[in-house]
């Protein structure tokens, strides 16, 4: 897996209680300057997901960001004036959808981020994501925030423009959450948010029957010379979403190592007996699973049945759309395992 | 029991211990009836597994110990390793352009091309030296070599950096393992380390006679510049087709000369198939190794050689003589 986002899905964790907490606390509080500040009616303070209260005298129009986050904001309609991505912004597919006129990008490779050009945008925020370290949720704040080269870079960027995070770990449902309070936050129409959240939700329930449906076993999965990486459903936002609403992924050690286990390739047999297999687009794909001797006869590669992992956004509007693409290859395999 | 006699037994014994131990504990029973009746290893861990890494192993292993033993004998540096002619530097370079550019994304590919950037580089270091001078002395070579080297690796480092699918993929690739690979694509690779082998064997005598001194290789009758061409050839050929078959693999190449000429002296008829004897033990054992301190993951052989190779040349360089070359 990519180095950094190895270490970003490492840092995915469960940290369920605390950001429900977080998520009512966090409600834009007009109250929350002192009393004997004239300028409180227009302030504007927003408590993240690790705890950081952010206090402005307006509410922020320049958003900056991490093009995850900014992706889950502009599918709300909230449109940034500066980004930066770990990969090529120009090309990746994700931006597709949106006019990104108008909008800087000051970085394409992870923890490069131009820092002059991001501060002549003027952004009043920056928001990026928290990783955390383990399964309970722990955020290492000796680590800077996801995107970030170092806590040095962090600082400076914290100069440009105070930064708001959002927590990529636990239940895929808050990390939607969690994007959609920040977007209300930051102004955008709850018309929007409802109407993405109605797909949203039709989407799930189309979902929750295909998978009911069809009753297959899925592994979501990344490979490569060591072996392969089997995903821990809990440990993902995303698949412990897309399991919460039906989806029958193969879940070997829950405990132990976060995120996932590594089945080298001897041990390859033990996580090859699905249906489906969710691969992701980096590492090996299928003509080198083909060649492991050891794999090459799972059922869902002989049926052909393997498809591409993409890690989408947590958001209504994207998750609908992902939602739909899962069940679209839900519909499209069959049972071949016995 | 001669010194030849120990290596072979330390090869069998670890050619046994790669087949029949593993990250994934089969009992000895099951591996030695499926390999006796390969009908029987119904789950590929002994055919689909094993054996090819234990074949890799062994052509690695040997092919970076001679290697390692003629780049010293050229040199004359006892701290020259089978990359200073910009081999494993050219594969790298190879590997990652060919991410960068046509997002290769397949094992053979990958073998193809580490392959032929290999050979262009130590093509090219032999050119840059052969047109400044004679190549009576090694000096130009290992210059020419190191600043190409340095150039490839600026490039390399210059792509990467800027790419984090292209770091992604040289990161899986950097690290040399035996694992994962099968014997399908290993056909040509072959030819090259047995050409490799032919050229280093050859090149014997002019080791020995480069030993002395190139003036007196000279008085000897030697032709310097083919026998610089032959074992030119020897370590391209065989570092190449190590790099290719399982990555950049550091330390054997360095070392196994060492151990080898502690055991059988620094006659290269004799030192050249111990040093591959020790290198094949070395990379086999370490794979071993790997395999076990992982659970049921793995920890790769180059990480596995890049820690125990450490200590290993520590403890050569403080108690063997290093002059004797």
């Amino acid at each position: 897996m990519h180095l950094r986002r190895t270490t970003a899905r490492l840092l995915r964790a469960a940290f369920v209680p605390l950001v429900a907490v977080l998520a009512l606390s966090g409600c834009t509080n007009p109250n929350a300057a002192a009393p004997s500040a004239p300028a409180a009616a227009t302030s504007w303070t927003y408590t993240d997901d690790v705890g950081n209260t952010v206090t402005l005298d307006h509410v922020p129009s320049k958003i900056s960001g991490f093009t995850d986050q900014v992706l889950s904001l502009m599918s709300y309609g909230v449109k940034p004036v500066a980004t930066f991505g770990r990969t090529d912004v120009k090309t990746d597919t994700r931006f597709a959808n949106y006019d990104m006129d108008g909008v800087a990008i000051v970085g394409n490779t992870y923890g490069e981020i131009d820092l002059e050009a991001l501060a002549s945008a003027q952004p009043d925020l920056i928001v990026t994501a928290a990783y955390p370290t383990d399964r309970e949720g722990t955020i290492d704040t000796t680590q800077p925030y996801y995107g970030f080269k170092d806590l040095e870079q962090q600082k400076k960027l914290e100069a440009i423009a105070p930064i708001v995070t959002i927590k990529v770990g636990g239940a895929g449902l808050d990390v939607i959450k969690a994007n959609t309070r920040l977007a209300l936050a930051l102004g955008a129409d709850q018309a929007k948010v409802d109407e993405a959240q109605k797909a949203y939700e039709a989407a799930a329930a189309n979902l929750t029957k295909v998978a009911g449906e069809k009753g297959l076993k899925v592994a979501a999965m990344y490979a490569d010379a060591d072996g392969v990486y089997l995903v821990k459903t809990a440990d993902e936002p995303e698949t412990q979403l897309y399991a919460s609403l039906g989806v029958d992924y193969l879940s070997l050690n829950p405990g132990g190592n976060y995120y996932w286990d590594i089945y080298s390739w001897e041990n390859a047999a033990k996580v090859k007996d699905v249906d489906v297999i969710l691969l992701s687009n980096e590492g090996y794909q299928v003509a080198d699973l083909r060649k492991q001797a050891t794999f090459a006869d799972s059922p869902a590669l002989k049926a052909g049945q393997v498809f591409e992992r993409r890690v989408s956004p947590l958001d209504y509007s994207s998750q609908a759309r992902n939602l739909d693409t899962l069940a679209g290859q839900l519909s499209s395999a069959q049972k071949v395992t016995r | 029991m001669t010194t030849f006699g120990v290596l072979t037994v330390a090869l069998l014994v670890t050619l046994a211990a790669s087949l029949f131990l593993g990250s994934n504990p089969v009992s000895p029973a099951t591996v030695l009836q499926a390999l006796l009746d390969p009908a029987t290893d119904t789950e590929a861990i002994v055919w689909g597994s094993r054996v090819p890494r234990t074949v890799l192993g062994l052509l690695v292993g040997t092919a970076l110990g001679m290697a390692g033993t003629v780049m010293q004998g050229q040199t004359g540096n006892p701290l020259a390793d089978p990359g200073l002619f910009g081999v494993s530097a050219g594969a790298s370079l190879a590997v990652v352009l060919g991410v960068f550019v046509l997002h290769v994304n397949s094992l053979g590919l990958t073998l193809a091309l580490s392959l032929v950037g290999a050979v262009i580089a130590s093509v090219v270091v032999f050119g840059v030296a052969a047109l400044g001078r004679d190549l009576a002395s090694p000096v130009p070579l290992a210059i020419a070599g190191t600043a190409v080297s340095a150039l490839l690796g600026a490039v390399t480092s210059f792509l990467v950096l800027n790419d984090a699918e292209t770091l992604e993929a040289y990161r899986i690739w950097v690290v040399g393992s035996l694992s994962g690979r099968s014997l399908a694509e290993v056909g040509p690779v072959v030819l090259l380390l047995a050409g490799g082998l032919v050229c280093a064997l050859v090149n014997a005598r002019s080791l020995n006679n480069l030993a002395l001194g190139s003036e007196m290789a000279r008085g000897l009758g030697e032709s310097l510049t083919r026998a610089r061409l032959v074992g030119l050839g020897a370590i391209t050929f065989l570092t190449a087709g190590a790099v290719a078959l399982a990555g950049p693999i550091g330390f054997i190449g360095l070392t196994a000369p060492h151990v080898g000429r502690a055991l059988v002296g620094g006659d290269h008829y004799r030192l050249l198939p111990a040093s591959a004897l020790v290198g094949a033990v070395t990379l086999l054992a370490c794979d071993v190794v790997g395999r076990l301190i992982g659970g049921q993951a793995e920890v790769a052989v180059g990480v596995v050689l890049a820690v125990l190779g450490g200590v290993a040349f520590v403890v050569i360089v403080r108690r063997a003589k290093l002059a004797v070359l």
